[in-house]
């Protein structure tokens, strides 16, 4: 983590620079963290799209936008998301470096400005958010929740997540719920937005080549401005082992029936045995020479993708496939039997060098993207220790056959979800 | 072989180029701080290449459709063992994809490139086609067309080829069917590979942390040199005419999908560099966020940030295609209709033009930002022959005059059909 410097602007606020000249572009991304809550979801999650959409300064969508253009196509990115169960709110700026603008414009600095704008001086009417920007975000956050709907591989992958957490907040949708979000009123946008400035745990990460200082000055000045409080605690719960395996079918009009496994891995976020579910997870189903992707689909023919994924926050694992219909048993079998072959350590040492090269190999390609350096840091906010993704990639060597067998026996399956037709 | 220096001074950045005397065209980009390196071995031929003449007989071929894609699939194995197997001694991500007139065989890696780019030149080069494998691989690319049957994105814009093309076969599914994929024969497969993999038709594109003399070894050792063949497609003329304006399917979704193209006048190749330039901020002024279209279209709740546009062209077709979701389709492609014909009526303003071109130029920069994106940049770039940095010159050199010369061959309302992915009537 030797890149990365960090500094605190307040209790709960940090700015990071990583500094690196050989981009053509840079990044800064502002992210707040909040404890994800049914109440409160939908409040929060609107309101990186409705900041970005206009300010006190840009008063519309248009001369926002026109601003943008004339600075090089900046962009102005919102996104709700989660990391674990807390709520993540965050507004990212990208934009081109002072270098290769035609005409010796200096970019970096208007962009730094516009975004403390965005965050800090929203448009207000009559203190709150304008009525008209507020409904306009209400019915693209309900589009967005809907278009969920549309994609019948992301959607079964929530439905599973939805009836494997029931009673945990990680079933809630970040995005929060259609109804909730076309119900909210100015004055409840405006008091969420407030709460998030004076409570949020707080992320700010600068990208590329920029100089941290004027960046921080200016970021400085706008929290004196914060009474912040404490920051409210945005902890995941984990529950390590399922009890028994729920199975759950859901129908719609579709070609292909989806199917997908959850289970509990036992081991997560800051456990240091992560790196071994991360491995046994990739050798299971994360690479083209994977158990799953070799047998599932090369050896029996039976879909054109099979995948498993790790989510170290919550401590979770998913497997995805889409099969025919009437091949559901046969590939919700081979898919386990292939599990239970990692318990009982059937697995040669080829394999598990290929996994770890191959996760080390994805590791280490995140120093070549800015985004991806974003994500990467972002999500280990609330770690101690913070890795580089060098030292992430020399953990993964580390692990050995014994700890993959291991991480393997402290899987457990928690549901099965088909999303099939009729 | 040697590889010469290609430079941009607005940029000071450079790479390098040489051609081999297989015919290849091998491009090397150097990005000495990066950490991984990209590799793309690609030959101009995709979904649309399925009649030709053989190089061979000089006889007219026909093949079933998809086997473009197939072929991709199958290239994987040879009879030494899968490529997949290969790279997983080596750590590299290996990957493949087929456009409507690509086919492209990639890898990306942080450590043991020499390994890896061998593994890519040798099975690419291998065929090994038979029957059994061709069976296996039925099922599992008859899972893969099933998977985009359910995806209503991939569908409107297939829908939408169908109605603006009367004959051209970009009008078919890059996958094919299950059934047309069904016909496919080892013959089939190797009188492609023969014509359109012949090294003449292809490039080599790598970029990342590595040096020119490198890769010149590894392809002095690598390369099967075989007599030049130039393949010769079959494309049926093509009417200006659209085929008809309307197309919708129905989908178990919420939010409803658009589709809304322009139709063009294609020339047999693709439309010149400064042509693509020019449209692209044309479309930059008339319809990005900055846009008064999209305000409009904002105003009356018709969009939301999903909607955005695209110059859609390559060999003997072209169109503009504008897309999103919208709960009112038909009004979308109404209104920007009647914004194309103001537009022509009304010409451009010298400041939305400024803008649009800064906004441009600065996204051609951000693609070498990406190793895989300089990759897959050039690569498309090296079958017409253009070169990347002539397109950033060109971009900045562009005048408004030359914009509104374009638009006099665009965005004819009268040429444009709407495709629609709407939700079942019973979601309702």
């Amino acid at each position: 983590m030797d890149n990365v410097k960090t500094y605190q602007i307040c209790e709960g606020v940090n700015f990071n620079s990583i500094r690196e000249t050989r981009f053509k572009t840079g990044r800064i991304s502002i992210t707040m963290f909040l404890p994800l809550a049914n109440e409160t979801a939908s409040q929060s999650a609107i309101l990186p799209f409705l900041l970005t959409r206009s300010c006190g300064k840009y008063p519309d969508f248009t001369s926002l936008n026109k601003q943008l253009n004339d600075l090089y196509g900046a962009s102005l990115d919102a996104d709700t998301d989660r990391v674990g169960e807390a709520q993540t709110l965050s507004i990212s700026a990208s934009f081109l470096d002072d270098r290769y603008a035609l005409y010796g414009e200096t970019i970096s600095a208007e962009v730094t400005d516009l975004l403390c704008e965005v965050l800090f001086y929203p448009r207000l009417i009559d203190g709150v958010f304008a009525e008209d920007d507020l409904e306009q975000e209400k019915r693209q956050l309900a589009e967005l929740i809907d278009s969920e709907y549309s994609d019948k591989k992301l959607y079964a992958k929530l439905r599973c997540e939805q009836v494997m957490c029931k009673d945990e907040k990680y079933s809630i949708n970040p995005l929060g719920e259609k109804k909730e979000v076309l119900a909210l009123s100015p004055q409840k946008v405006k008091e969420a937005w407030e709460r998030a400035l004076k409570l949020a745990r707080i992320e700010i990460i600068a990208l590329g080549d920029l100089d941290p200082e004027p960046i921080l000055a200016c970021l400085k000045k706008a929290f004196s401005l914060i009474e912040r409080e404490k920051p409210c605690d945005c902890s995941t719960e984990i529950i390590k082992i399922a009890e028994k395996a729920k199975e759950v079918t859901e129908y719609q009009d579709i070609a292909q029936t989806k199917l997908v496994l959850g289970f509990r891995s036992s081991i997560a976020g800051v456990d240091k045995n992560f790196f071994s579910s991360r491995v046994m997870a990739s050798l299971f189903g994360g690479t083209p020479h994977s158990k799953l992707f070799l047998n599932v689909r090369e050896k029996l023919s039976l879909c054109y993708y099979c995948s498993a994924f790790y989510e170290r926050q919550k401590g979770i694992m998913f497997v995805q496939s889409g099969v025919e219909k009437q091949n559901i048993v046969k590939a919700k079998h081979e898919i386990l039997n292939q599990l239970e072959q990692i318990k009982k350590g059937n697995f040669t040492d080829e394999e598990i060098s290929a996994t770890k090269l191959n996760i080390s190999n994805n590791y280490i390609s995140i120093n070549d993207s800015l985004a991806s350096l974003d994500t990467f840091y972002t999500s280990q906010s609330f770690d101690s220790k913070k890795y580089s993704p060098s030292e992430y990639a020399a953990e993964i060597e580390k692990i050995t056959r014994e700890q993959i067998i291991a991480a393997a026996n402290a899987t457990s399956l928690d549901t099965v979800y088909y999303l099939t037709s009729k | 072989m040697q590889l010469m220096e290609i430079k941009s001074n607005r940029l000071n950045d450079s790479y390098f180029y040489g051609k081999h005397n297989s015919g290849l065209k091998v491009y090397v980009y150097p990005k000495k701080d990066n950490s991984s390196t990209y590799a793309i071995f690609g030959t101009k031929f995709g979904s649309i290449n399925t009649k030709f003449k053989d190089a061979k007989t000089g006889e007219t071929l026909t093949v079933p459709d998809g086997i473009a894609h197939f072929l991709e699939h199958k290239l994987f194995e040879s009879e030494d063992g899968d490529a997949f197997k290969k790279y997983a001694k080596t750590g590299a991500s290996a990957n493949a994809y087929t456009s409507f007139d690509i086919t492209g065989y990639l890898f990306s890696c942080t450590k043991n490139f020499e390994e890896s780019l061998k593994i890519l030149l040798n099975f690419v080069q291998t065929p090994y086609f038979t029957e059994k494998s061709i069976e296996k691989e039925q099922g599992i690319i008859g899972q893969e067309i099933r998977m985009y049957d359910d995806s209503p994105n991939w569908r409107v814009l297939v829908n939408l080829l169908s109605a603006l093309y009367q004959k051209h076969p970009i009008r078919v599914d890059v996958a094919g069917t299950v059934e047309s994929i069904a016909k496919i024969t080892p013959k089939n497969l190797y009188d492609c590979y023969e014509n359109f993999y012949n090294l003449n038709n292809m490039t080599l594109c790598i970029a990342g942390n590595i040096e020119k003399e490198k890769v010149i070894e590894i392809l002095e050792g690598t390369i099967k040199t075989t007599p030049p063949v130039e393949p010769e497609s079959i494309f049926p003329e093509e009417p200006y005419e659209i085929l008809k304006d309307r197309v919708e399917q129905n989908f178990d979704i919420s939010v409803p999908m658009f589709q809304l193209g322009f139709k063009e006048k294609a020339e047999k190749t693709r439309p010149s560099l400064h042509k693509i330039v020019e449209t692209e901020i044309l479309l930059e002024i008339f319809a990005s966020k900055a846009s008064h279209l999209y305000r409009e279209l904002l105003d009356k709740s018709l969009i939301n940030s999903s909607f955005g546009s695209e110059y859609f062209e390559g060999p003997a077709y072209a169109s503009v295609i504008f897309s999103g979701e919208s709960q009112c389709a038909d009004k979308v492609a109404e209104i920007i209709r009647k914004a194309a014909d103001e537009l022509h009526q009304n010409g451009i303003a010298e400041e939305d033009f400024k803008r649009a071109k800064k906004a441009v130029w600065a996204r051609y920069v951000c693609t070498l930002n990406s190793v895989s994106s300089i990759s897959k940049t050039i690569l498309g770039l090296s079958f017409a022959n253009w070169d990347f940095f002539t397109a950033l010159d060109l971009i900045a050199e562009s005048k408004l005059e030359d914009v509104e010369n374009r638009l006099k061959e665009q965005l004819d309302s009268k040429n444009s059909a709407l495709s629609v992915v709407s939700p079942l009537a019973s979601c309702e």
